[in-house]
């Protein structure tokens, strides 16, 4: 479903500068960070480069003045570039730390934000693992490239600029036969900053396999001892941590083959200057301080090219990551209110007086009724699962929605959910479209226990308020008392207090089920439904839920997708979905009598019964 | 400190001859890597501004004049100083490859080895211990812990011994080519090392903060993102919102902390750094113009001093991290010396024959928690005793906690009964080896665990020799082999977080085919038909039955359907067995069975109230 969100991040060749420019322009919502910073960036390029001159200017001074020379300026400036220097350290920290977390943590808030409003289709197709990243390492990447990347690229520029600069202004010969070192040193870092990249890239894909590999095996470990696997599993597994030993030692080779050749560059080139610099020094053209001046910026280049080289290479591989959050920024909702519904909202917030009657656009608070109108449904890419799909539910009836699987009965209640929206056609609530009332209002109004109910890390009474943040301690009790669940969490350690382990897993999953029950039950919804929620429940606990159905189902509209019998016959109305259409409708009686699918759906589970009756040979069953 | 260094000496076995030689090619890196600045100094010194070699004249430097054929000579032939650097620098840069290299292999071999014990312990690892442990913090100990004892050994060991080199060699060094000048230069060199070493000692706290504080973040995302279905479901947004937005600045303002503490620091040690190079420029330069020493002279100690800063300044950080990777490793061997699951201490030789499928439950206690009586006062399982014969069906029926699942993994031996005994053919089960019991028991659970493989791969874990037929076969008893055709790529297909995902109920049956595949003599159904529909249930039982003769079968169940195929029925509550016989017996007497038949009958009745008027 979903091999496009596990391919590992493509290296890209070349700068998109759109992109960059589009990230670098949420920067520039923080220019009272980013300017001072390119101001220090530069400060200190000079700085650093004003340490060469200083060494210059002393040794030709005692050189030529002897004792005489004035040392009490050596020290004064000296004293002055160190202080500046050391306060533009202090500030571009400071600064660039700054930037890249405010900007991360920006990033990250408006992605979450954009998550919270998505539609459901957008998660269908995303693992969570996948978004997860995409939060966290994605963003914390994105702002530091853009935050020390700014700054390293800004020093590096200009340091190499000012070195350039001194040496062709001291002795532009020497300095453009010094400075022919510059052009190989550039390729050379370039090409090993993106192998070094390369292969780092490869030791995270491993990484992350390994890590996955883990998880499996921790998960699975049951299995795995059951199926005595666990010599095949080590061997399997060493497969994947030889593979990475290999990708982590030619990434330590390249690393430390590139320091020592740029370095070796950097002697050539001081070299360089040692041999023509000392003939002109002996000839008396050139100061012996020019001359350790020289060397001594010959040895230096290596460090900006380096940094400008990393710099660059890094943007080039946080360009996937860049593109995957920028594009889930600018993902739109497809499912939100519209300008009309929102300007509704607004004009009714600024009335105080707060109504349970009225909803949050001034309408009619109350549902009174649900009609599909000529309603056709198909998801992103697939077939149509709806077509034209007429049904009207009248306030407190409860629907039963049987059938085949992939006939269209989740789709229905997804579809009263707003979780989805029609492809042609209406959902009308009271009358009006849905898509004229607020999306907050409808599903604030629902109350909904999937087939896997899912529990937040947290306590059992955390669990069951998430249902109404607001409810007492008794409201929750009582909640959990009218689906039955009261009497397990009582006997638990701590009672309402229990943790409930990460989603859930400290419990069973009937224990789940009646937990998401009574959680439905405090939202005290006007909008039920329930999806196949009693599969994973023995029948005694079945026999428990069912009553508590009864309170759930009683004065509101309930929609329930279920195969057993108990829960269907209990219904006012059902509807047998079959290719997306309503093949069957009516009381349990009805149907019956109809004779048709919902019939031979209901008499193979009775004649089944009767005939392992008679097989057995039960008494009483002829 | 010295128990941490042990630690890490005993953690180098099998690589120690490596470390060896990573530290020999560091010595001639070390000493090569002075010689470039030699050069430098004795060309300006003897070749530029003339001077004459005298008594005076350092030893070191005497020698590289030596070499490069006097100063005269190199006055003459000045292109032999780049070229002397050049070699400096490469032969330097060589040993430096190696060196890399040979640590790389070694400490990279080192976390190999440690990943692959970690994972080979965890699988042996007893089932009371996963129970308690999470998933999470197992994993992140396996990968982010071994990966910080891995950097330490790849980079800061080496750090270490760079530090140690330096301190042994430049000292000397130094001393020999001017002890005033020398003295100087190591004026400040003690101040930055205490500075660096307490700083980092006192912020280590702020950087487990930054680290705690990114974890709450990433969970509160997960659990946002894994329950979004909820959160639309009770429209939660705002809630959610509010639970996000604390530890999203949390963990910015943690980070902020850390870089002002860092600005802080860097800024300081850059100006203690840069006095130290101050005050041997300036003391150097006035004993220029007394002529104490030469300007060469000068550019040798900056260069040197320029060289052995950075090392330095980095002491701290490394000292702090020795800290942080003594925790990591604590957290590692926490898991390594959790005792595997024990094995019989002597082994019955003769296994060859595989079990009958006879087996003999008598007297069964188990507690849970080991020692500690549940709050009932009383156990999972109570006093057991029953006896299957070979090739028969048993049902266990009861409610849940009844001690039905309990019962099942004490037959795998996935934990050890406390009283009691359990015999296969007359053999205590905690005299056998574990595997060779499992590998003899086909087990299906109610929610089955898959691997991220193909179905294939997955089938086939239950035998691995399995030629593709017998897979259909199995696949078919299972009545999964169609369902698997309509995948795009049938048999290859891939299931899990990276392919598709299948319902509970197709799992069970591919759990199913997979014990099948096993042939075991022993077949174990925990509630495995629970997701699958009445139709294809009875299709899969079918299939079983005609096996059954080769194979004990033990089915725990709720559905009727499910038990009454079965050739007798036990009831268990309370870990203890309340009723037993056939089902046509069970049925006739008061008791549980009953009163679920009838709960599940009364539809019956029901329908034949309905169907009068029809």
């Amino acid at each position: 479903m979903s091999a496009q969100f596990h391919q590992e991040d493509e290296f890209h060749d070349r700068l998109d500068t759109g992109l960059w420019w589009k990230i670098f322009r949420r920067a520039l919502r923080f220019k009272h960070l980013l300017f001072p910073l390119f101001f220090t960036a530069v400060v200190l390029a000079v700085c650093d480069a004003l340490y060469v001159q200083i060494t210059r200017w002393v040794i030709d001074g005692v050189v030529h003045q002897g004792a005489a020379a004035p040392f009490a300026r050596y020290l004064a400036g000296y004293g002055a570039v160190t202080f500046v220097l050391c306060a533009s350290v202090w500030s571009f920290i400071n600064l660039a730390g700054s930037l890249s977390n405010h900007l991360a943590h920006d990033i990250r808030r408006d992605s979450f934000e954009k998550l919270q409003q998505l539609e459901f289709a957008f998660f269908d197709t995303r693992p969570v693992g996948w978004l997860i990243s995409r939060l966290t390492s994605d963003c914390d990447r994105l702002a530091r490239v853009i935050g020390w990347g700014f700054l390293d690229i800004t020093w590096g520029f200009t340091f190499v600029l000012m070195i350039a600069v001194s040496l062709l202004y001291m002795n532009w010969r020497l300095g453009l036969i010094v400075l022919a070192v510059v052009p190989p040193l550039a390729l050379i870092s370039k090409y090993f900053q993106r192998k070094m990249l390369l292969s780092s890239r490869e030791i995270r894909k491993f990484n992350s396999q390994i890590t996955a590999s883990y998880n499996e095996s921790i998960q699975g470990v049951r299995t795995t001892k059951t199926l005595v696997r666990e010599p095949e599993n080590l061997v399997e597994f060493q497969q994947l941590s030889t593979q990475m030993f290999a990708a982590s030692v030619l990434n330590a080779r390249q690393t430390s083959i590139y320091f020592p050749l740029v370095t070796t560059l950097g002697s050539f080139a001081a070299g360089l200057a040692l041999w023509r610099g000392g003939y002109l020094t002996g000839s008396h053209a050139m100061s012996l301080g020019t001359l350790v001046a020289f060397v001594n910026f010959a040895g230096q280049f290596f460090n900006p090219i380096n940094q400008l080289a990393q710099r660059l290479t890094e943007m080039q591989g946080a360009q996937a990551a860049g593109e995957r959050v920028m594009s889930l920024l600018e993902t739109v909702p497809a499912i939100k209110d519209s300008a009309a519904v929102l300007a509704r909202i607004t004009a009714q917030s600024k009335i105080e007086i707060r109504d349970s009657k009225i909803a949050q656009d001034g309408g009619v608070a109350n549902i009174t009724g649900i009609e599909f109108r000529d309603v056709t449904f198909r998801y992103e890419t697939g077939p149509v699962v709806l077509q034209d799909f007429n049904l009207t539910v009248r306030a407190g009836e409860t629907i039963a929605l049987v059938g085949p699987s992939g006939g269209g009965k989740s789709t229905i209640v997804s579809l009263v959910c707003r979780f989805y929206e029609p492809v042609a056609g209406q959902v009308l609530l009271n009358g009006t479209d849905y898509r004229e009332r607020p999306l907050a209002w409808l599903q604030s109004s629902l109350g909904i226990v999937l087939q896997t109910p899912h529990l937040f890390k947290g306590t059992v009474r955390e669990n069951i308020r998430y249902g109404r943040l607001d409810a007492t301690d008794a409201e929750v009790e009582a909640a959990a008392k009218l689906v039955n669940a009261h009497e397990f969490i009582s006997q638990m350690e701590k009672g309402y207090d229990t943790p409930v382990g990460e989603g859930g897993n400290r419990l069973s999953s009937g224990q789940r089920q009646l937990l998401s029950f009574a959680r439905a039950l405090l939202a005290n919804p006007q909008i039920f439904v329930m999806d196949e929620a009693t599969s994973s429940i023995d029948t005694e606990t079945e026999q428990l839920i069912q009553r508590g159905l009864e309170t759930i189902f009683a004065g509101r509209i309930s929609f329930v997708i279920a195969h057993r019998l108990s829960t269907i016959r209990r219904a006012d109305r059902i509807l047998v979905i079959t290719g997306g259409r309503i093949e069957e409708s009516g009381t349990h009686a009805e149907l019956l009598q109809q004779r048709g699918h919902y019939y031979d759906l209901y008499t193979s589970q009775f004649r089944r019964e009767r005939e392992e009756a008679v097989l057995e040979g039960t008494p009483g069953a002829a | 400190m010295f128990s941490q260094f042990t630690t890490i000496w005993s953690l180098m076995r099998g690589q120690r001859l490596r470390y060896g030689l990573a530290l020999g090619c560091l010595v001639f890196v070390t000493v090569l890597n002075y010689g470039v600045p030699l050069v430098g100094s004795t060309t300006i010194d003897y070749a530029v501004a003339g001077k004459e070699v005298g008594p005076t004249t350092p030893f070191l430097i005497a020698m590289l004049l030596r070499l490069l054929g006097g100063a005269e000579h190199l006055r003459a032939h000045l292109w032999l100083a780049p070229v002397a650097m050049v070699l400096f620098a490469a032969s330097s840069g060589l040993f430096s490859y190696l060196k890399g290299w040979q640590a790389s292999l070694a400490s990279d071999g080192i976390a190999r080895r440690l990943k692959d014990q970690l994972y080979d312990h965890l699988n042996h690892l007893p089932s009371r211990y996963h129970d308690r442990a999470d998933t999470g913090d197992l994993v992140q100990r396996c990968t982010s812990d071994v990966e910080t004892v891995r950097q330490f050994l790849a980079a800061q060991v080496m750090d270490i011994g760079n530090a140690f080199l330096l301190a042994a060699t430049a000292l000397p060094l130094l001393l020999s080519l001017s002890v005033p000048m020398a003295l100087v230069s190591f004026a400040l060199i003690g101040p930055i090392t205490i500075y660096a070493y307490i700083y980092f000692r006192q912020v280590k706290h702020v950087f487990k903060e930054v680290a705690e504080a990114e974890g709450a973040l990433t969970a509160v995302i997960q659990e946002n993102l894994t329950g979004i279905r909820v959160v639309r479901a009770f429209a939660r947004q705002d809630f959610e919102r509010a639970k996000f937005a604390a530890p999203n600045t949390r963990y910015r303002d943690r980070n902020l902390h850390l870089m002002r503490l860092m600005a802080w620091y860097w800024s300081i040690s850059d100006l203690v750094a840069l006095s130290q190079l101050g005050l041997t420029l300036l003391v150097g330069a006035h004993w220029i113009a007394s002529g104490r020493i030469t300007v060469g002279l000068l550019f040798a100690f900056l260069s040197y001093l320029g060289i052995m800063l950075w090392p330095v300044r980095q002491m701290g950080r490394i000292l702090t991290d020795l800290g942080k990777t003594s925790v990591a490793l604590t957290r590692i061997r926490e898991i390594l010396s959790v005792p595997r699951e024990s094995e019989p201490v002597a082994p019955p030789l003769l296994l060859a024959a595989p079990l009958s499928g006879r087996l003999a439950v008598r007297d069964l206690h188990f507690h849970h928690s080991a020692g500690e009586p549940t709050a009932t006062g009383r156990g999972a399982l109570n006093g057991l005793s029953f006896d299957i014969r070979p090739g028969e069906t048993l049902a266990i029926l009861g409610p849940s906690g009844a001690g039905k699942s309990t019962l099942m993994h004490l037959l795998l031996r996935l934990y050890d009964y406390t009283e009691g005994s359990i015999q296969f053919d007359g053999r205590e089960l905690t005299s056998l080896p574990r595997a060779w019991v499992r590998a003899q028991i086909g087990v299906v659970m109610q929610e089955p665990f898959l691997f991220s493989k193909t179905l294939r791969d997955n089938l086939r874990l239950g035998r691995g020799d399995a030629p593709d037929e017998e897979i259909e076969a199995a696949a078919r008893a299972a009545s999964i082999h169609d369902t698997i055709l309509t995948f795009a790529e049938g048999y290859s297909t891939l299931i899990g977080e990276r392919g598709i995902t299948l319902s509970g109920g197709q799992r069970q049956r591919v759990a199913i085919a997979r014990a099948v595949l096993k042939r075991p003599p022993i077949l174990i159904l925990d509630d495995a038909l629970s997701a699958i529909d009445a139709e294809t249930e009875s299709l899969v039982l079918n299939a079983l039955r005609e096996r059954r003769g080769h194979a004990t079968t033990l089915v725990i169940a709720h559905r009727l359907s499910t038990l009454a195929q079965a050739d007798r029925v036990i009831v268990l509550d309370h870990g203890r067995i309340i009723q037993t016989g056939t089902h046509a017996e069970l049925s006739s007497q008061e008791g549980l069975y009953r009163r679920l038949w009838q709960i599940q009958t009364s539809v019956e009745a029901d329908f034949k109230n309905e169907l009068k008027p029809a």
